[in-house]
C-alpha cells in the first residue's frame, strides 16, 4: 500500500500539498487527475522517493521512499513523462539496469517490446519520444515492482499504441500491486483507471470509484439545460454535453443518452462545480439548484 | 540475467554490477586511448621500423598514458549523478550511495590501473616483438615497474581519489575545478609554511643550527637534524601524503555522494 499521512510539500515558499492523507491500496489502477500545476507529477515523485516531503510521512509497502534504500527503490518503478534512456541497446539495458531489480521478468519484457514493435537492436537514444515512452513502460510493467508510478503514459503515443497500453496495463493489474497513472488525457485511460483521484488546490478533492460514479451520475447530450438535475455541462456542437445526477425516483430524462459518467466531465465538474458534484455523489442530486453555466466555467478555474 | 541479493546495507553483488556497468561505459574511451598509443607505434614501425614509444627516453609515454587515462576517468567518475535526466536514473537506481561510491573507487584505484597496465605492457611487448621481427633492436618493453611500481601507483591513487572527490563535488569542469582547488590549497599551505618559517626560524634560530637564506624569491631552509629525526619527519610526511590525503579525499567524496542522494531531488 502507498500511504500519505499528513504529508506536506512545497516548492520554496509555495505550498503544493498541505496535510495530505491518502491510502492507495494494492489491486487497483489509480487515475490521478488534476489541472496543470496541480501537483500530479510531484505526487508521483514523492511516492517514488524522488522528492522529499517537508512534513508528514509517506510509506510505500512499509518503506519510506525518501530513504532510497536499494530494496525500496527496487520495489518502485517511476516512469517520468519524458523518460531518459542510456545510449545502449535493449539487451544491454537488461544486463546493466534490470539486474538491479530482483523481480524483473525478462521474458515478459521481451514480449512487451515485441508487442510494442520496439526494435531490440536499436540504440535506445535513437528511439523517438513515443518509443522511449513505450520502452520505459515495458520496463516498468516487467520490473516486478509493487508500486508502478506512471506520469502521463499516453502522451506521445500513437492511437494503436494507446490501445496497446490500455490492454497491457489492464493485464498488469495484480492484487499485490499499486498502479498510479497521472494523466490529463482522461479519455485515453478512462476504461481502466479505477478509482479516480482528483487533486486540486493542494488536496485530494475527490476519490471516486467507477461503481460510485455509475450509481450516481450519467452523461447526456441536451438541447436545453432547463428542468434537469445537471451537475455540470459544457457547450458542444450539438447543444450541451451534460453530467447529470441520477434521479432518486425512476423517471424520464430528456436528451440522447451517451452512456455512463464521462470522466472528463466528472473531472471538469470536480474543478468547476465541486459542491454540485459532491451533492450528486451523496444522493442529493434532486435538490440541485438550476444550473447556470456562467457560474461554473472550467477555463476560469484553470487560469487561476 | 544476474539478480541481486537482499542485503540491506551493502551488497557486494550490486557493487560488482555497478563496477561492471562502469567498465562497459568506459570501454569506448579506453579503447580509443589504447588505439592512439598502438597507432603511434605502428606508424613508427611503418616509417622507421621502430616502435617509437618503446625507445629509451620515450618509454615513459606508456606510464603517462596509463596514468593520464585513469585520472581523466576518475575526474568524470560521478558525472552522471549531476546530469539532469541521467541524474534521476542515478538517484533512483536500486543501489546504496556506499555501493555506488565503492564501485567507483574499486574501478579507478584497482581495476583500471591493473587492466590498463597489463594492456600497456602487453601492447609494448607485442610491438617490441614486431620491431624485432622487422629487424629492429626491439627497444624497451614497458612494465609497471618501469613506471615506478607501487610508488607510482600510490601517487596515482592519491590523485585519483582527489579527482573522484572533485567529480562528486563539481557538476561542470570537475577536472579544472579540482586542479584549481588543489593549487589554491597548495599555495595557501606554502604561504602558511613561509610565514611559519619567517616567524619561527628568524635570526635567533641560527643559534640552533637553522639558517634561512633568501635568494631573490627562492627561500631555502636548512636544518641540521639527527638521522632519527629525519626518518620520523619523512614517515610523518608519507603518512600525510599517502594516508591522510587520500583518506580525506575518499571520505569527503563519499559524503558528497551520500549528501547528493540524501538531499537532492529529481527534477
Amino acid at each position: 500500500m502507498i500511504a500519505f499521512q499528513s504529508m506536506s510539500f512545497r516548492y520554496g515558499k509555495r505550498p503544493l500539498f498541505e496535510g495530505l492523507d491518502l491510502d492507495l491500496e494494492p489491486g487497483s489502477i489509480f487515475g490521478l487527475l488534476g489541472l496543470n500545476g496541480a501537483g500530479k507529477t510531484s505526487f508521483l515523485k514523492l511516492a517514488a522517493g524522488a522528492l522529499r516531503p517537508q512534513g508528514g510521512e509517506i510509506s510505500v509497502f512499509g518503506r519510506n521512499p525518501s530513504e532510497r534504500s536499494a530494496e525500496g527503490l527496487a520495489d518502485i518503478y517511476f516512469v517520468p513523462e519524458d523518460p531518459w534512456l542510456p545510449p545502449i541497446t535493449s539487451s544491454a539495458w537488461i544486463e546493466r539496469y534490470a539486474s538491479f531489480r530482483p523481480a524483473f521478468d525478462k521474458a515478459r519484457f521481451e514480449k512487451l517490446l515485441d508487442e510494442l514493435a520496439l526494435e531490440d537492436d536499436k540504440v535506445l537514444t535513437k528511439y523517438s519520444y513515443g518509443q522511449r515512452k513505450k520502452f520505459a513502460l515495458a520496463a516498468a510493467l516487467s520490473s516486478g515492482a509493487h508500486a508502478l508510478l506512471l506520469d502521463e503514459p499516453t502522451n506521445g503515443l500513437d492511437i494503436p499504441s494507446k490501445a496497446q497500453l490500455r490492454r497491457i496495463l489492464a493485464e498488469s493489474a495484480d492484487p499485490s500491486r499499486v498502479v498510479v497513472v497521472s494523466t490529463h488525457q482522461v479519455r485515453d485511460l478512462e476504461n481502466i483507471i479505477d478509482p479516480v483521484i482528483i487533486v486540486h488546490g493542494g488536496k485530494v478533492l475527490f476519490r471516486l470509484s467507477s461503481e460510485e460514479l455509475g450509481e450516481r451520475l450519467f452523461t447526456r447530450h441536451l438541447s436545453s439545460l432547463e428542468g434537469q438535475a445537471i451537475v455540470y455541462a459544457e457547450r458542444d456542437a450539438l447543444g450541451w454535453s451534460a453530467l447529470l445526477a441520477k434521479p432518486s425516483a425512476p423517471g424520464s430524462v430528456e436528451g440522447e443518452e451517451t452512456g455512463p459518467a464521462d470522466l472528463e466531465l466528472v473531472f471538469d465538474a470536480a474543478i468547476a462545480a465541486p459542491e454540485r458534484l459532491e451533492a450528486a455523489l451523496r444522493g442529493a442530486g434532486d435538490a440541485l439548484e438550476a444550473y447556470r453555466p456562467e457560474e461554473h466555467e472550467i477555463a476560469k478555474e484553470a487560469s487561476k | 540475467m544476474t539478480n541481486v541479493n537482499k542485503n540491506p546495507a551493502f551488497s557486494f553483488r550490486r557493487c560488482a554490477l555497478l563496477v561492471r556497468n562502469r567498465l562497459y561505459d568506459e570501454a569506448g574511451s579506453v579503447g580509443i586511448g589504447a588505439a592512439v598509443m598502438v597507432g603511434l607505434n605502428l606508424l613508427g614501425l611503418i616509417l622507421s621500423r621502430r616502435a617509437w614509444l618503446n625507445e629509451s627516453g620515450s618509454d615513459q609515454a606508456w606510464s603517462f598514458a596509463v596514468i593520464l587515462g585513469g585520472l581523466l576517468l576518475a575526474s568524470q567518475a560521478f558525472k552522471g549523478m549531476h546530469d539532469g535526466k541521467a541524474g534521476s536514473e542515478w538517484l533512483l537506481l536500486p543501489a546504496s550511495p556506499l555501493e555506488k561510491y565503492a564501485a567507483a573507487a574499486a574501478d579507478y584505484l584497482v581495476i583500471y590501473p591493473l587492466v590498463a597496465s597489463a594492456g600497456a605492457a602487453l601492447a609494448s611487448l607485442l610491438l617490441s616483438l614486431l620491431e624485432r621481427a622487422l629487424g629492429g633492436a626491439g627497444g624497451t618493453v614497458w612494465t609497471p615497474v618501469l613506471a615506478g611500481g607501487f610508488r607510482a601507483w600510490g601517487e596515482y591513487a592519491i590523485a585519483a581519489t582527489i579527482l573522484m572527490a572533485g567529480s562528486a563535488s563539481f557538476r561542470k569542469a570537475p577536472l579544472i575545478k579540482t586542479a584549481g582547488v588543489v593549487t589554491v590549497y597548495v599555495l595557501a599551505m606554502s604561504l602558511l609554511a613561509f610565514i611559519g618559517v619567517l616567524i619561527f626560524f628568524n635570526k635567533n634560530a641560527e643559534a640552533s643550527d637553522s639558517v634561512i637564506r633568501v635568494e631573490g624569491l627562492a627561500i631555502n631552509f636548512e636544518r641540521k637534524l639527527s638521522e632519527g629525526a629525519v626518518k620520523a619527519e619523512t614517515t610523518l610526511l608519507d603518512i600525510a601524503r599517502y594516508g591522510l590525503a587520500p583518506l580525506f579525499a575518499l571520505l569527503y567524496g563519499y559524503f558528497r555522494v551520500f549528501e547528493k542522494e540524501a538531499r537532492d531531488e529529481v527534477q
